[in-house]
């Protein structure tokens, strides 16, 4: 090995401890514990080192102000690389050998999949601070993210309301673009439209000239986007340049891989998208957020919903383990059950429902502009997470441990 | 709907697959078909070819010129590559294997590290036009050119010029054409370097259709493998009626049962036609030739 | 008796590095520390070294195909996918009482060797070869991963196992020994770790056994020579056709283990990624030798997770530098380069002495 790739290393190393060192200098003997297991490189990076910089962020400010009971927090951080196999390794390594009081983890619902397992098997306390397809009704997650039932049943009728009941749904062909255009599928028919017609692309396709034709062949007056991964993006580009022309609707673009940043405009044109944050918000709280993150990161490309999500995650611990007195995952179940766990973040008030241990979010329409500039033309506040409290989970009673979808509900008791 | 309409469409978009195979391939079909290394890092060409395309367009150049750039630097990166790690493995094609799957591991996370997560788009020319009830992107249409334009370049470089004759026969057979004084390193490296010119041309011409990350080049990689295998050495007598028959399955099977099987289908016929032309296309046509 | 002898003799032969009393000296030791270890260690580092283990079975199969039989599988995670589903769906139609985990052990590993019939006889009896034995291989485990991928609906179930698409199937029950009284779950700890270990070095024996017999030779003869083996009369497609089927057992192995190990499968254990990592790591450690690859595998798997623990983000461009140089300085592969060396060295100094 050359010098400079030891010096490298070497510098690596450094880096790596430099990032816990704001924690490290405060070290008190007995820390609280919190690991992070998110991408820092592969596929989904793009998507979530902002996740990794917003808890940091979070970390910095509470460890200030005097951390958590007085005891400070210390991140134990993991690059998961887009590897399903290494969030298996490190779930393990932060439970058994760092020995952390909570774990932030997961971008993709692969990867929450590949380690619940293990959480479960060892009785940890983890937070999947992303928005995902829903169902997960476990004891021993938190999930701070919207559900479809929060952005679909906003976003849906407004646009069927605004464009016309005929709806086209363009979806990723995995669990999350499946169940979502399940979704779709329903509030559309509850709302009297029409499926115009439904496709689904496997993941990692970047080609769509088949899908756009397919599209203008069924004439719809809107089309739901539900794709996802960097691969899949290239949809928007090449439907703009074969000018499709048609409102788009979606809940997983610009929140998450601020495609308006990234595409020369106007591809993005008339993108509808329900959200719980995005830089864009235009409140006193948001701009505060906004401001503190880039002073402490300011060649952040972007701040995402799910940097907000993982940022809100690490007050909200703070708070349950103060009203708690402990860090033990049952004495924080209690103050869950309670069911008045709420604060002000920086989209708004978030409350923790405790039958499924989803959050309520103040859900924003975001609207694409032809120079790809956002507007709001409406906001909903309190909308709940409601679909796995209705379904028949209620984690206050029971733990099944399992995801459901709306075709595979829980058991009827 | 008329029946224009209808053959049309289905020209474009058998239009449409077909370049999108034959751009991907033909820098993979100079590298493995004919130098017998298997590129892992065929992909991280293409992305390096979209990454200077994209950036030099950003500075102002016109895009043209941009995928110009990015054809020159991807070419002048294989030249690096071949100099520093595919030189000694040439009698060991399997090691290339993991070689090249190392040197992508470092282009992809490098280029994460250094230009970051993403990049922005250049955004697609030209606009569209309109046929029956479909529109199309032109731009398309420039992008099916190109591959025709590529493959008629290729077949006269092999086929007319003195360099392409002396890379043929280095390659056929390496030592006699060393004997004959041919200066068999520079054909190799000139051959490496035109083959990772062609990935960055790829890279180049779909920059502007496509989302600009580091990982991007794993979209083209799959199809253009299929394309090589399937086409086998030759470049112009495989690549081109490997492409079109590709082409013709994957169009047919998408429009027909969607994008997966459009996918599967690719994989299938990769298997049969291996197990019915263990040489390639390429192979049984100079086979019924002579 | 005298049949058992002959086939401890097969322990060393021409094929399999090591041997003398110096080489089995030290595997006795490291036989020892490895099953000593486990009282001194804790739960974490036991489970991570069985994760370790679970993959060597991989590396191993691909060093018969490949290493000795010289063809090229790059699809081996083909059967590693259909063992480690085959044991989820088994296990989680049928339970784990009776010590039913281990039939559905043996039984997933049967499934992936009888796909690797058909695979194999369409592939050697049609004269596949070279790389385009590599190009078949992988393009059956991506069609595989694409398959599985899009399977998330409720119907796609076998039984009452739904494959649950990407998101990959969960929840089945670990290996589960039956016992008088408490069966003893085999949890990522040192119950497993004890099971893997003894499978491993079983199998590790059984390969050396099988190497040095006249199958090896054969085998080995037709990497280095097909024509002269066909020659010599042998079915030289009958011979890659079983090597073949060995090693998509031995890939079936892993399968399983891992999927007991997480107690999760999923399609991506069946993609590009996963299919090129056994490649490395055998061709890292010694492609031709089986301790090489045993030895190779463990130390690669070990070095990659510690650069990714504190290589932070430069991990994976270390790992390409580190691939990158391998193939450069030791074209045999790092360990086998570093025994074969010390075996010289050894050689010339007994000369010396004697």
């Amino acid at each position: 090995m050359s010098k400079s790739v030891l010096r490298g290393l070497r510098a690596a190393a450094l880096t790596g401890t430099l990032v816990l060192g704001s924690s490290l200098a405060l070290a008190a003997e007995n820390p609280i514990k919190l690991g992070v297991l998110e991408d820092q490189s592969g596929d989904f990076a793009a998507a979530t080192i902002g996740k990794v910089h917003a808890i940091q962020l979070a970390t910095e400010e509470i460890n200030k102000a005097g951390g958590i009971m007085g005891r400070p927090i210390e991140l134990v951080a993991y690059d998961t690389q887009s590897d399903n196999t290494r969030y298996q390794e490190f779930m393990r390594r932060v439970l058994q050998r760092d020995k952390v009081d909570v774990v932030f983890a997961g971008f993709s619902s692969a990867s929450r999949e590949a380690y619940r397992p293990i959480v479960d098997q060892f009785n940890g306390f983890a937070f999947y601070n992303n928005q995902y397809e829903g169902g997960v009704c476990d004891g021993h997650m938190i999930v701070t993210g919207a559900v479809p039932e929060q952005q679909f049943s906003t976003l849906i009728p407004y646009m069927m309301e605004k464009y016309g009941k005929n709806v086209y749904t363009l979806a990723a062909d995995y669990n999350f673009g499946q169940i979502s255009a399940e979704w779709v599928r329903k509030i559309v028919k509850e709302n009297g439209g029409k499926m115009a017609g439904e496709e689904f692309i496997p993941l990692g396709v970047s080609q769509f000239s088949q899908s756009i034709q397919n599209i203008q062949k069924a004439k719809p007056d809107f089309v739901v986007t539900l794709l996802v991964g960097t691969a899949q993006a290239s949809y928007y580009e090449q439907a703009a340049s074969a000018n499709v022309n048609l409102p788009m609707a979606s809940s997983v673009n610009v929140g998450q891989g601020y495609e308006h940043k990234r595409f020369k405009p106007p591809s993005l044109k008339d993108m509808y998208v329900t959200t719980n944050y995005i830089e864009e918000i235009d409140s006193p709280k948001s701009k505060e957020f906004y401001a503190k993150f880039k002073a402490k990161f300011p060649s952040e490309p972007y701040v995402n919903q799910e940097a907000e999500n993982s940022y809100l995650a690490v007050y909200l611990y703070k708070q349950m383990v103060e009203r708690a007195k402990s860090t033990k995952r049952e004495d924080i179940r209690k103050v869950i059950a309670l069911g008045d766990v709420c604060m002000d973040a920086p989209e708004g008030k978030v409350c923790i429902d405790p039958k499924s241990q989803h959050m309520s979010h103040t859900i924003y329409l975001a609207k694409v502009g032809a120079d790809h500039s956002i507007s709001f033309p409406k906001t909903w506040e309190d909308i709940k997470p409601y679909w796995l409290g209705e379904a028949g989970c209620d984690l206050t009673k029971k733990d099944p441990m399992a995801q459901y979808t709306p075709s595979n509900p829980p058991p009827k008791p | 709907m008329d029946i224009a309409t209808l053959v049309f469409s289905a020209l474009y978009q058998f239009g449409d697959a077909f370049a999108f195979l034959v751009l991907s391939a033909c820098g993979l079909a100079v590298i493995f078909g004919m130098m017998g290394v298997i590129n892992l890092a065929h992909g991280e060409f293409i992305m390096c070819g979209a990454y200077v395309t994209a950036a030099t367009v950003h500075a102002g150049l016109p895009l043209p010129l941009g995928i110009l750039a990015g054809t020159i630097v991807s070419a002048l990166v294989g030249v690096l590559v071949e100099l520093v790690v595919i030189r000694h493995l040439y009698d060991r094609p399997l090691d290339t294997i993991v070689a090249t799957w190392g040197l992508s591991l470092i282009a992809t996370q490098g280029t994460l590290i250094m230009v970051g997560s993403t990049m922005a788009g250049v955004g697609t020319p030209f606009g569209s036009f309109q046929v029956g009830a479909y529109s199309y992107s032109i731009y398309r249409i420039v992008l099916f050119c190109a591959a025709l334009g590529v493959l008629v370049g290729l077949y006269a470089l092999f086929n007319w010029t003195r360099f392409g004759v002396l890379a043929r026969a280095t390659i056929q057979v390496p030592h006699m054409a060393a004997a004959l004084g041919v200066d068999t390193r520079l054909v190799y490296s000139l051959t490496f370097a035109c083959g990772a010119g062609l990935a960055g041309l790829a890279g180049g011409l779909y920059a502007p259709t496509m989302t600009l990350v580091p990982t991007m080049g794993a979209t083209f990689i799959m199809e253009a493998f299929v394309t090589v295998v399937i086409g086998g050495a030759d470049v112009f007598l495989g690549t081109a009626p490997a492409g079109a028959v590709l082409a013709v399955v994957k169009s047919v099977m998408t429009s027909w049962q969607g994008q997966l099987f459009g996918q599967i289908g690719l994989l299938v016929a990769v298997i049969i036609v291996v197990r019915v032309l263990p040489k390639g296309i390429s192979g049984f046509v100079l086979r019924e030739r002579t | 008796m005298t049949a058992l002898v002959s086939l401890f003799r097969r322990l060393e032969g021409p094929q399999t590095v090591g041997r003398g009393p110096v080489f089995w000296g030290l595997f006795a030791i490291v036989l020892a520390v490895g099953i000593a270890y486990p009282l001194f260690s804790d739960g974490y580092t036991v489970g991570n070294t069985v994760y370790f283990f679970v993959w060597v079975f991989i590396a191993l199969s691909l060093c018969l195909i490949w290493g000795y039989g010289g063809s090229l599988s790059f699809g081996q995670t083909a059967f590693f996918g259909i063992a480690g589903y085959g044991y989820g769906v088994l296990t989680l139609n049928f339970g784990s009482a009776y010590g039913f985990t281990l039939i559905a052990f043996v039984a997933a590993i049967v499934i992936a060797a009888l796909f690797a019939v058909l695979l194999g006889y369409f592939m050697f009896f049609g004269r596949i070869a070279g790389v385009f034995l590599g190009i078949v291989t992988l393009a059956v485990t991506l069609m595989l991963e694409r398959f599985m991928a899009q399977t998330a609906g409720p119907e796609w179930h076998i039984g009452s196992a739904r494959l649950n698409g990407f998101n990959g199937m969960s929840a089945m029950p670990p290996l589960t020994i039956p016992w008088p009284g408490e069966p003893i779950v085999l949890f990522a700890d040192v119950g497993l770790y004890y099971f893997v270990l003894g499978l491993l070095v079983f199998v590790y024996l059984a390969l050396r056994i099988l190497m040095n017999s006249s199958f090896g030779n054969v085998i080995v003869a037709i990497r280095e020579n097909p024509e002269r083996a066909e020659m010599l009369g042998y079915d030289i497609r009958k011979y890659q056709l079983i090597t073949f089927v060995i090693g998509a057992a031995l890939a079936g192995i892993s399968g399983v283990l891992y999927t007991a190990w997480g107690q999760y499968i999923t399609p991506s254990s069946m993609g590009m990624t996963a299919a090129a990592l056994p490649l490395i790591w055998v061709a890292v450690g010694g492609r031709s030798d089986l301790t090489s690859t045993v030895v190779g595998t463990l130390v690669v798997l070990a070095a990659f997770q510690a650069l990714t623990i504190y290589g932070s983000q430069y991990a994976l461009v270390f790992m390409g530098v580190l691939l990158v140089l391998t193939v450069l300085i030791a074209p045999n592969g790092l360990v086998l380069g570093a025994m074969n060396w010390l075996g010289k060295l050894a050689a010339r100094l007994t000369q010396r002495a004697g």
